[in-house]
């Protein structure tokens, strides 16, 4: 059993310092922005000045999540991210292939997709294991993945977390590839502290995850990824899911059905997060929300299903079950 | 404690195959030469794969659109790792990749399309996302499941390593492919630029004289197996990985602490797990970007660790150039190289010690003396240091 | 008031991206790089020399000769008049 001792989430919707936003929540807006928190409350000024969104969100959670946990130091940090730091990426190369001469380098030093961890690390002087997955829309799962095998080795009170950045060109792209979005792009970051021992006050427990690249029955690997929880179908009290085509025959919602899923039971988490590759880190975060106020919910799946060859399956278990 | 490393394919500046490899590094013939492929200012000193897009295509039997160079040049060196070994459906088998750059080369492309207004094909984009690169070559191998991209910079392929060792002794995959790959893109050559840190001559490692890197592009992968996995395939072990750790220097974004902080643990933290005692390392294969700041940072991690006793050591970087996050796995590749033939390489393009530490790399090709544990070092932006243990024994 | 130095501090101020520094709030004598003055580092050094080629078509070629110009708007603004007479 892997115990959430800490939760936090800058994202479109009030997640941040905000227990119980999941019974207030809305769908997502089109016109929705990122609703940033006073950055100067968490991270010093010195290094406040150069970080981009992406930057911002990550270190801020970061330093919530360990001061929530009341921890000095995580053992370490991880961190899941789909397409990195996009703003400094698409400015440096837009630098590259417009400018002539010297080229400023904050934006090269910040475009790596370790940004994020090496920040938070440089932030609050930490010298652990300090990894970036990053696996398209399984890179959250991914990270949580490496942070289980670290508790399964050492067993130390682990960052993990995930975060994504929009930009314009993200829209622009969107509408030339007809992709058809039925939720908006956004940005947003969730981070976690993870431990294996029964700290003050859990959340939380992370049951099992897995993360299936090119996966090809996801009913199959469901209803064996339950089996070998020992659970049913019926086990459930609510699964989260991603989807951005709607229900289409053979999609995610048959799949559910087929198992014996009570559709009233499953909600498509994208409607609250909008769309970037690591709303399962969204998802974590609303679940245990959601269990930490209605403690009805036993058992919670997230299934993500965001894109078709991917399936990320996380099981959460309420602390009394 | 140790993980079997069974196979290992290789594709860098210096040859295209692990044999090619070999060769040039016995004879001491660099890879680092005037850009040839690269649209990129004439004379610039890069380390090429001497191979085009399309004769990689060609080779590699891939259709002529919709993959990265660092795509092609991964699955070129996992399917020499790759070897003749079969699909099994007892056998859970993954794949982790890192890389740094993705499909950046194609993004490029793209992008002065896009800027010059003459209708760019988004398609390309597709291939942009570093995860991406990995599918890929999963896809093209036939590996489904556990498929993981690392990207922690210049440490990423050593990182690789480390987490398939990790799945493996932790009983969550029988057998992994593990490495990295990256292609040389203008992001990258002008990222470096803008450092300040490009050495438009020679690289030179831990030379008083260094003045920055040159660099590279290249992939390299393992297949490590468990002793289920070998049961079935028969394969033979050709070394292990037994030691491995990360640590996070946590000093600055890009220079490396003057005390080699993360670099030290890293190395002492690996050299722990490992079980060998400091004066059973035979060889050191060393991170030596040639930039100031890492290689006085690196020979100050050595001497804190090592003491007064500190092992052949070289940097192989000015034979294949800097390959960012195949660098590792590129160099694990060596290392074993180096157990294998009891081998310590040299130490291209060096004269003069640092001034500050006084240490002196190998400098020339030591056939002499057995190899039988090596350690690589791989430290990366945002103060990512890892180091690996490899040997000849579990 | 010598306008070369008030152009350096807003050229800084705009190029490091400091937020809620004016260019009153810097002294033509506090060090740049020193925790007590403005704290800058490495990367903002570098920042400095893209800076100086911008704005007023001085390379600088080498990094180090950055450290001793950088160390003050004084000194930077003293080595910019050296190098536009050479």
């Amino acid at each position: 059993m892997y115990y959430i001792s800490a939760a936090s989430s800058i994202t479109h919707q009030p997640t941040f310092q905000n227990v119980g936003f999941s019974a207030v929540i809305e769908p997502l807006r089109e016109s929705s922005v990122l609703l940033n928190p006073d950055y100067k409350g968490f991270i010093d000024a010195g290094l406040l000045r150069r970080m981009s969104k992406i930057l911002r969100m990550s270190v801020a959670c970061a330093k919530d999540c360990i001061s929530q946990a009341e921890i000095e130091q995580p053992g370490a940090i991880i961190v899941g991210t789909g397409l990195g730091c996009l703003l400094d990426t698409e400015k440096f190369l837009n630098n590259v292939l417009t400018i002539e001469g010297l080229l400023p380098p904050t934006a090269f030093i910040q475009s790596t997709h370790n940004t994020m961890a090496g920040q938070i690390s440089l932030s609050i002087g930490n010298h652990g294991y300090n990894m970036t997955h990053t696996q398209n829309t399984l890179s959250f799962e991914n990270a949580l993945l490496d942070a289980m095998l670290l508790l399964d080795e050492h067993g130390d009170n682990i960052l993990v977390g995930a975060a994504d950045e929009a930009i314009e060109f993200l829209n622009e792209i969107s509408g030339k590839l007809h992709f058809q979005l039925t939720h908006p792009i956004t940005s947003g970051a969730s981070f976690f502290i993870l431990s294996n021992v029964k700290n003050v006050n859990p959340l939380a427990c992370v049951k099992d995850s897995r993360a299936i690249g090119l996966v090809q029955h996801v009913g199959s690997e469901v209803h064996a990824f339950l089996k070998e929880n020992e659970l049913n179908a019926e086990d459930l009290d609510l699964v989260l899911f991603s989807g951005v085509g709607g229900h289409i025959s053979g999609g995610v919602e048959d799949v559910f059905e087929n198992l014996g899923i009570a559709e009233n039971k499953s909600h498509n988490y994208l409607t609250y997060s909008g769309i970037y590759p690591t709303t399962s880190a969204f998802a974590l975060h609303l679940a245990i929300d959601k269990m930490k106020t209605d403690k009805s919910l036993r058992n919670v799946l997230i299934c993500n299903t965001f894109i078709q060859s991917n399936l990320g399956l996380t099981l959460l278990q309420s602390i009394e079950a | 404690m140790g993980v079997r490393i069974t196979g290992m394919g290789i594709v860098s500046a210096i040859g295209l195959t692990v044999a090619e490899n070999l060769q040039a590094l016995t004879e001491s013939r660099s890879g680092i030469g005037p850009v040839q492929y690269l649209e990129e200012s004439e004379g610039l000193l890069v380390g090429e794969v001497k191979m085009s897009n399309e004769a990689l295509r060609q080779e590699l039997d891939i259709a002529p659109k919709g993959i990265s160079r660092t795509s092609l040049l991964g699955l070129k060196a996992a399917k020499e790792a790759w070897g003749d070994n079969q699909h099994n459906s007892r056998l859970r088998t993954g794949i982790i990749s890192a890389t740094s750059v993705g499909g950046m080369d194609r993004t490029e492309d793209f992008y002065k399309t896009y800027l010059g207004n003459n209708n760019p094909d988004f398609n390309i984009l597709k291939t942009h996302d570093s995860g991406s690169t990995t599918e890929r070559i999963a896809a093209e191998l036939g590996i489904s499941g556990y498929i993981n991209t690392l990207s922690t910079a210049c440490s990423s392929g050593a990182n690789a390593i480390m987490l398939g060792a990790r799945m493996l002794l932790n009983g969550k995959l029988d057998r992994v492919l593990v490495g990295g790959s990256d292609a040389l893109t203008k992001f990258t050559i002008n990222g470096f630029r803008s450092l300040m840190i490009y050495d438009d001559q020679w690289c030179r490692p831990f030379d008083d004289s260094r003045s920055g890197l040159n660099l590279g592009e290249g992939a390299a992968f393992l297949l490590m197996e468990n002793e289920k996995s070998i049961g079935i395939s028969g394969n033979k072990t050709i070394g292990f990985v037994n030691g491995w750790a990360n640590a996070a220097d946590a000093y600055h974004q890009t220079a490396s602490s003057p005390e080699g902080k993360g670099a030290t643990l890293a190395i002492t933290n690996a050299l722990a797990q490992s079980g060998i005692a400091l004066s059973d390392i035979s060889y050191i294969n060393a991170h030596g970007t040639g930039t100031k700041n890492n290689d006085l940072s690196e020979s100050v991690a050595l001497t804190n660790v090592f003491g007064e006793h500190i092992p052949a050591f070289s940097s192989t970087k000015p034979f294949t150039g800097h390959t960012l996050a195949a660098a590792g796995a590129i160099e694990a590749v060596f290392s074993i190289l180096a157990i294998q033939h009891n081998l310590i390489f040299p130490n291209l393009n060096y004269q003069t010690p640092i001034v500050e530490t006084g240490l002196n790399p190998a400098v020339t090709l030591q056939s002499e003396t057995p190899v039988t544990a090596v350690v690589s070092n791989s430290f990366g932006f945002g103060g990512n240091n890892s180091s690996l243990v490899f040997s000849n024994h579990i | 008031m010598d306008n070369l130095k008030e152009d350096l501090k807003n050229q800084i101020i705009e190029q490091l991206n400091l937020e809620d520094i004016t260019p009153a709030d810097i002294a033509d004598d506090v060090l740049l790089f020193d925790d007590g003055g403005l704290g800058l580092d490495s990367i903002d050094a570098l920042e400095l020399i893209v800076l100086l080629e911008k704005y007023h078509g001085i390379q600088v070629i080498n990094p180090e000769e950055g450290k001793v110009a950088f160390k003050s708007i004084n000194t930077m603004a003293e080595y910019i008049r050296n190098r536009k007479v050479e």
